[in-house]
C-alpha cells in the first residue's frame, strides 16, 4: 500500500523556531520569580578528602545571606537513575562525610544577590583531611587502591558480561586474527545552556515546583522525591525550552536539589545557575575507557568471532554510566552479524566527576575502536573497506541470541548506494588524501527499565475542542532536537488537520502524561506512538460518526486528511473536519473529545524496539609536516525508516557529525590528579562552524512496523561513525594507526612517522 | 572558582582629553583601573577573576580614535578604536597591506572581530595574539598619549613580557602607524591552530625585501608568535637569508634556526618539542610565500 502523507516526510521548520530565533522563547536561564534568592555552591578543592567540620557562622553574618545548607541538611537518602538497583543509587545532594572529586558541592548559600552568595561561600570554613585519590581505572582496580565508596571493592561499580555463540571455536576457525588496544578519552557535554534550576516551595500546601534545564522532567521528579523524601506527586517539574542536553541532563543535579532545599528552608524561590567552569568540573561527561579488541576473520573477510574487554573510567558516581557500559558491548557489534561474540567489562569509580550518557552513548567509543580495527584487518587481507562491510552486515530479521532483534534493516542498500555515489563524488584522491568509512546503527529508545518506572514508557493526551483546535499534552522533552515539531506533525497527520490547529503543552509533570524523557533517540518512536494512539482514538470517533452520517457500508474506508473526513474511494463524499468535531462534541454530552495514548515496547529483546543505521564516508587531507587533519567532506547514507521531518533530521545529523569531529580531533579533558586542566570554552577545544566540512546526506527509506508512520531513530547514530571514518581516512592516506581518539597534530605526526618507519622496515 | 564580575565603577569619557585627564587622576590616586575598548580579552580575564579592577574607563565613546587613514607616502594610520573587522573589510588595506587582512581573518570569530580592536589586542600583550608578529614584521610605530604629551615606540619594543608592555598606567595607545611597504618586498603571516581562528600553537610573520634585480635578499624580518613571552624576532634565521639568493634549502635552514631560537613551553595542546618543529615548518612555508610576493611586488 502506498503511503502518502500531508505532513509527515515534508521538510518542516521548527514550531518554536521563530520564538527561539527572535529571543522570545523562555529558557529556565531567562526565568525569575518575585522575591527570588540566588544560590551558590561551595565546592571541594580536593579530589578525595574527609570532611572534618564545616563552619558557616561567618557566612551567615553577611548581610543578604538568607540560608546556608550543608550535607547534614539533606533530609533524603541517596538517589540515582539505576533505581532498580538501589546500591547503584549513589548520588547525594551535598557531600556528607567525604568529597570524592574536585568541584563536588559541600555547601550552598541562598542570598539576595549573586554577588553576596558568591562572597558568602568564601566565608565558609571547611576543614578537610585529604585522602589519597585514584584517577585512572587501571589503578583503581588494584588491591591497594584507595576506595572511592567503601562498599565497592576494588572500586568496581558495575560489571557486564555479554556472550553468544562459541567464541573459542570461532577463533579456531579464523584464518586471520588481530588484537588491538585502544584508549578512548572522555568528552565534555558543553551544552549551550548550563545546568540551572528555579525552585519554589509553598509552605502551606507543602508542594514544590521546579523549573529546570533537564532532559527528563520525570527523572528529575523521581530524583527530587528521593533526595527530599517527598512524594513524587507533591513535586511539580516544568521543563521550559532547553538549550541542549546531549545526555548530560538526565541526572538530578545539585542545581535543582540545592535550589529546592534552600527554597524549603527560606520559603522563597531560589535560582541556581552553574557557570561555565562549574559546568566543566562538576557535571557529567562521556566516559573514558580502555578497550582491548580481538577479531577473527576468514580469508574472504567474513567475521567469525570477536572478543572485547572494556574498563571504563566512571568517576565518583553512577549516573547512566552503567548503561553506557552495557551499550558499549552491544553497539560495537552493529550492524554486523558476528556469530561468536564475548564482551567483558567493568566500570570503575575514580576521584573525578562522573561519566554518564552522552550523545550516541555506548556506541561512540567502542564503534571507534571496532571500525578502526576492521579497516586494518581489511587492509591486511587485501579487501576493500566497503566490500568487507558488505560481507558482514545484518539483514532484516537478524537476531543476536538473547540480546536483540533487528526488524527493518536497510544497511545493505545503504552501502550499495554509497558505493555508487562515492565513485561519482570522489572519483580519485590526491596525494596525502584518503577516504575512510564507518558503518553505524543506534537504538530508537531503550527497553531496559533501570529507572523502574511502573508507568508506560511514554504517554500522551489529545483534546479536541469545539472549534476543532487541539490541545496536545505530553511530557516528552524537546531539548533542542526538534521533538516539539515532530509531536505536532504526528498529531496533525493522524487527525488530518494542520499543524496550526494544534497547541502543544509539553513537559510539565503536573499536567502531562509521563514520558521518560529525551535520551537514546527514544522520543520519535516511543512518544510518537503514544501521540498517534491518542489522536487515533479521536480520529476513530470522527470517522465512525462520518460513516454513520453518510449511511455507508461498514466495509468502506474513510480517511481524515486535509481537514476533511471522507470516503477514500470517493473523496467528494465527506465532511469538513470542523463540522464533524462539532457534531461529535454535541453527541458527547458537550464534553471535548479526549484521546489517551501510551507506548511500552514488548517482545523486542533487551535493547530497543528498532534500529536506525547506515554508512558514512569522510574524505580527509593530511598535512604530513604539521600533523593536521582536514576533513574535506562527509557522505552519509542512512536508513531511519520513514523520516518524519527531514529538515530536523538533517540538522541533527550535522550536529552529530560536529560533535563526532570534536571527539575525533580535539575535545579532550586532561586532568592532573583529578583537576581538570581546561575548564573553559577558551581551553576546551570545540570544532567551530568554519571547520565544518560539507555534509551530503542520502536516505534509504524503509518502513519500521514498530514506529509511528514507519519511523525509527534518526541522526544520533551518526556521531559514532564520524571519528572512525575520519581516522580511517587518515589511515588510508598515510597508513597511520591510532590507538586513541583526540587526534591532535602532535599525535598525528607521531603516528605518521611510526607508519613510515614500519613501511621502511618492511622494505 | 570565582567567575562572576565583581562590582566595579564604570566611566565613559567622551573625548581623548577627558579620558587622559581621568587616567592621570586615577593614576595619582593609585586607583586600580583598566582601560576597556572592545573588551574581548579583558572581559574574559575579569570573568575568570584574573583581573578585578576597581573601575573601568571605557574609551568606546572616543569616536575621534575610530579611523583608518591611508596615504601613499605616509602609510597607514589606525586609530585605537578601529575594530578587527573594520581592518579585515577595508579595500584600501586589502590593496596595500594584504597581510593585515589575512591576519585578521583568522583572529577568533567574526563576533569577536566586530567588537575587538586591533590596538586593544596589541595592548593586551598576550604572546599568542595575532597582531604583534605582523606589526613587528611591518615595522609599525606605536603612538601613545598622556596628559604629559605624546610619544612613539617601534612595535618591536612595545611588548616587554607576558601581558606586559611599555604603556604607562596613565597612557593610552592612540594610534598604530604602518609605513608603506618598501618596493620589492613581500610580507606574509600564518598561524597554526587545530581549530580555525583559535589561539596559535605557533605563528610566523616574514617580510622579505629583494634587490632591484629581485635576486638577492637585502632585508628580512622573521617574527615568531606564541613561542615566547612576546612576539620575537628570529635573528639567526634572518642572518641565514640576508644577502643571499633565497632557495628552498636556505628556507629550511632558516626554519631550523628559528626553531632553535624559539622559546615555547609545554601546554595541554602540544609539547615544547612539537611547537619547535612547527616553527621550523611555518618559517619555511611563510618565507616561501613572502619570497613569491616580493618577486611579484
Amino acid at each position: 500500500m502506498k503511503r502518502e502523507y500531508s505532513i509527515i516526510g515534508k521538510p518542516t521548520g521548527n514550531v518554536d523556531g521563530a520564538a527561539k530565533t527572535t529571543g522570545e522563547a523562555k529558557y529556565c536561564f531567562d526565568m525569575s520569580l518575585p522575591n527570588q534568592l540566588y544560590g551558590k555552591h561551595l565546592r571541594s578543592p580536593y579530589a578525595h578528602a574527609r570532611i572534618l567540620s564545616i563552619d558557616t557562622s561567618e557566612a551567615e553574618k553577611l548581610q543578604g545571606v538568607k540560608a546556608i545548607i550543608t550535607g547534614k541538611d539533606v533530609p533524603g537518602g541517596k538517589w540515582g537513575l539505576w533505581r532498580r538497583f538501589r546500591e547503584l543509587c549513589d548520588q547525594i545532594a551535598l557531600a556528607d562525610d567525604k568529597v570524592r572529586f574536585i568541584g563536588e558541592p559541600v555547601a550552598c548559600v541562598a542570598a539576595t544577590t549573586k554577588d553576596i552568595a558568591e562572597q558568602a561561600i568564601e566565608l565558609i570554613n571547611v576543614e578537610y583531611e585529604p585522602l589519597p585519590g585514584v584517577f585512572d581505572p587501571l589503578e583503581a582496580i588494584k588491591d591497594d587502591a584507595p576506595l572511592v565508596h567503601d562498599d565497592f571493592e576494588n572500586n568496581i561499580n558495575a560489571t557486564r558480561h555479554i556472550e553468544w555463540g562459541n567464541v573459542d571455536e570461532g577463533f579456531a576457525q579464523a584464518d586471520y586474527t588481530r588484537e588491538d588496544k585502544f584508549t578512548c578519552f572522555p568528552q565534555a557535554v558543553a551544552s549551550m545552556e548550563v545546568h540551572n534550576s528555579l525552585a519554589s516551595y509553598d509552605k502551606g500546601s507543602k508542594r514544590l515546583t521546579v523549573w529546570s534545564s533537564t532532559q527528563s522532567p520525570y527523572y528529575l521528579q523521581l530524583g527530587l522525591a528521593d533526595a527530599l523524601k517527598m512524594r513524587e506527586g507533591d513535586i511539580r517539574v516544568i521543563k521550559p525550552h532547553v538549550g541542549g542536553g546531549f545526555g548530560g541532563k538526565n541526572s538530578t543535579m545539585p542545581d535543582s536539589t540545592s535550589a529546592a532545599l534552600l527554597s524549603m528552608k527560606t520559603g522563597r524561590p531560589v535560582k541556581i545557575v552553574f557557570n561555565r567552569e562549574e559546568e566543566f568540573i562538576s557535571t557529567e561527561h562521556r566516559t573514558g575507557m580502555h578497550v582491548a579488541l580481538k577479531i577473527g576473520l576468514k580469508k574472504d573477510g567474513k567475521i567469525v568471532a570477536r572478543e572485547c574487554k572494556v574498563i571504563t573510567d566512571g568517576g565518583a558516581y553512577t549516573g547512566l554510566g552503567a548503561t553506557a557500559l552495557y551499550l558499549s558491548g552491544i553497539f560495537q557489534t552493529f550492524p554486523y552479524k558476528i556469530p561468536n561474540y564475548r564482551y567483558d567489562a567493568f566500570r570503575t569509580y575514580t576521584n573525578k566527576v562522573w561519566a554518564t550518557s552522552v550523545r550516541g552513548f555506548g556506541a561512540t567509543p567502542t564503534v571507534y575502536c571496532a571500525e578502526s580495527q576492521l579497516d586494518r584487518a581489511a587492509k591486511d587481507l587485501g579487501i576493500d573497506p566497503l566490500q568487507i562491510r558488505k560481507m558482514n552486515v545484518m539483514e532484516p530479521g537478524y537476531e543476536a541470541p538473547g540480546q536483540y532483534k533487528v526488524d527493518s534493516c536497510g544497511i545493505m542498500p545503504c552501502i550499495e548506494k554509497m558505493e555508487k555515489r562515492i565513485k561519482e563524488k570522489w572519483p580519485k584522491v590526491e596525494e596525502n588524501e584518503g577516504i575512510g568509512f564507518s558503518a553505524f546503527a543506534y537504538m530508537s529508545g531503550g527497553i531496559f527499565n533501570w529507572i523502574d518506572t511502573p508507568y508506560a514508557y511514554s504517554g500522551a493526551r489529545v483534546q479536541v475542542n469545539i472549534d476543532g483546535t487541539v490541545d496536545l499534552f505530553t511530557q516528552a522533552s524537546d531539548i533542542g532536537q526538534g521533538h516539539n515539531t515532530v509531536s505536532v506533525m504526528i498529531c496533525a497527520e493522524e487527525l488530518g488537520i494542520g499543524m496550526e490547529d494544534i497547541r502543544l503543552h509539553p513537559a510539565d509533570t503536573a499536567t502531562t502524561p509521563v514520558d521518560l524523557g529525551a535520551w537514546g533517540s527514544r522520543e520519535t518512536l516511543m512518544n510518537g506512538n503514544a501521540i498517534k494512539m491518542a489522536a487515533g482514538q479521536i480520529k476513530q470517533k470522527l470517522v465512525d460518526l462520518a460513516r454513520a452520517k453518510l449511511g455507508e457500508n461498514i466495509a468502506y474506508d474513510l480517511v481524515a486528511k486535509d481537514k476533511r473526513i471522507y470516503l477514500e474511494l470517493r473523496p467528494e463524499r465527506g465532511f469538513s473536519y470542523y463540522d464533524i468535531v462539532r457534531d461529535a462534541i454535541k453527541l458527547n454530552d458537550g464534553e471535548p473529545l479526549i484521546g489517551t495514548g501510551h507506548y511500552t515496547p514488548h517482545n523486542k529483546g533487551m535493547i530497543s524496539p528498532a534500529y536506525g543505521m547506515g554508512i558514512m564516508a569522510i574524505k580527509a587531507k593530511v598535512d604530513k609536516e604539521i600533523g593536521h587533519i582536514e576533513p574535506q567532506g562527509v557522505l552519509i547514507v542512512h536508513d531511519c525508516g520513514q523520516e518524519i521531518n527531514p529538515l530536523g533530521a538533517r540538522g541533527q545529523v550535522e550536529g552529530s557529525v560536529h560533535m563526532g569531529l570534536g571527539y575525533c580531533l580535539c575535545e579532550d579533558m586532561p586532568n592532573d590528579n583529578g583537576m581538570l586542566l581546561n575548564p573553559s570554552m577558551n581551553d576546551y577545544k570545540i570544532v567551530r562552524q568554519r571547520d565544518m566540512p560539507q555534509i551530503e546526506l542520502m536516505d534509504v527509506p524503509t518502513y519500521e512496523a514498530e514506529g509511528p508512520f514507519g519511523a525509527k531513530e534518526a541522526a544520533e547514530a551518526t556521531i559514532a561513525p564520524t571519528a572512525p571514518a575520519l581516522a580511517n581516512a587518515v589511515f588510508a592516506a598515510t597508513g597511520a594507526e591510532f590507538d586513541s581518539n583526540v587526534l591532535k597534530p602532535e599525535k598525528v605526526l607521531k603516528a605518521i612517522r611510526a607508519a613510515e618507519a614500519k613501511k621502511a622496515q618492511k622494505k | 572558582m570565582k567567575t562572576i564580575v565583581n562590582g566595579f565603577e564604570y566611566f565613559s569619557p567622551k573625548t581623548l582629553e577627558e579620558a587622559l585627564k581621568m587616567l592621570s587622576q586615577y593614576d595619582s590616586e593609585e586607583k586600580e583601573f583598566k582601560v576597556i575598548a572592545g573588551g574581548q580579552s579583558l572581559n574574559l580575564m575579569m570573568k575568570q577573576g584574573i583581573l578585578m579592577p576597581e573601575c573601568l574607563v571605557s574609551i568606546k565613546g572616543l569616536s575621534e580614535l575610530d579611523y583608518l587613514n591611508y596615504d601613499a607616502k605616509e602609510g597607514l594610520k589606525i586609530g585605537a578604536l578601529t575594530t578587527h573587522r573594520a581592518i579585515e573589510t577595508s579595500d584600501e588595506i586589502q590593496k596595500n597591506f594584504k597581510v593585515l587582512v589575512e591576519m585578521e581573518h583568522n583572529v577568533s570569530s567574526t563576533e569577536t572581530r566586530n567588537y575587538g580592536t586591533l590596538a586593544g589586542n596589541f595592548c593586551h600583550g598576550d604572546p599568542g595574539g595575532d597582531p604583534a608578529p605582523v606589526l613587528v614584521a611591518l615595522n609599525a610605530i606605536i603612538k601613545m598619549a598622556s596628559v604629559k604629551g605624546e610619544r612613539t615606540v617601534p612595535a618591536e619594543e612595545f611588548t616587554l613580557d607576558y601581558y606586559e608592555t611599555v604603556l604607562g598606567h596613565d597612557e593610552l595607545l592612540t594610534e598604530i602607524q604602518i609605513p608603506v611597504i618598501p618596493p620589492n618586498t613581500g610580507v606574509y603571516y600564518t598561524k597554526y591552530s587545530q581549530i580555525l581562528g583559535d589561539f596559535a600553537l605557533a605563528s610566523a610573520a616574514v617580510s622579505i625585501t629583494l634587490d632591484d634585480k629581485k635576486e638577492k635578499c637585502t632585508d628580512v624580518r622573521i617574527v615568531l608568535g606564541s613561542v615566547g613571552s612576546t612576539a620575537m624576532r628570529a635573528k639567526k634565521a634572518e642572518e641565514i637569508l640576508k644577502g643571499k639568493k633565497i632557495t628552498d634549502e636556505l628556507l629550511v635552514q632558516a626554519g631550523q634556526a628559528a626553531s632553535e631560537e624559539s622559546d615555547p613551553t609545554d601546554s595541554v595542546e602540544a609539547s615544547e618539542e612539537y611547537k619547535r618543529e612547527l616553527v621550523g615548518v611555518l618559517v619555511k612555508r611563510v618565507g616561501k610565500e613572502a619570497l613569491e610576493r616580493a618577486k611579484k611586488a
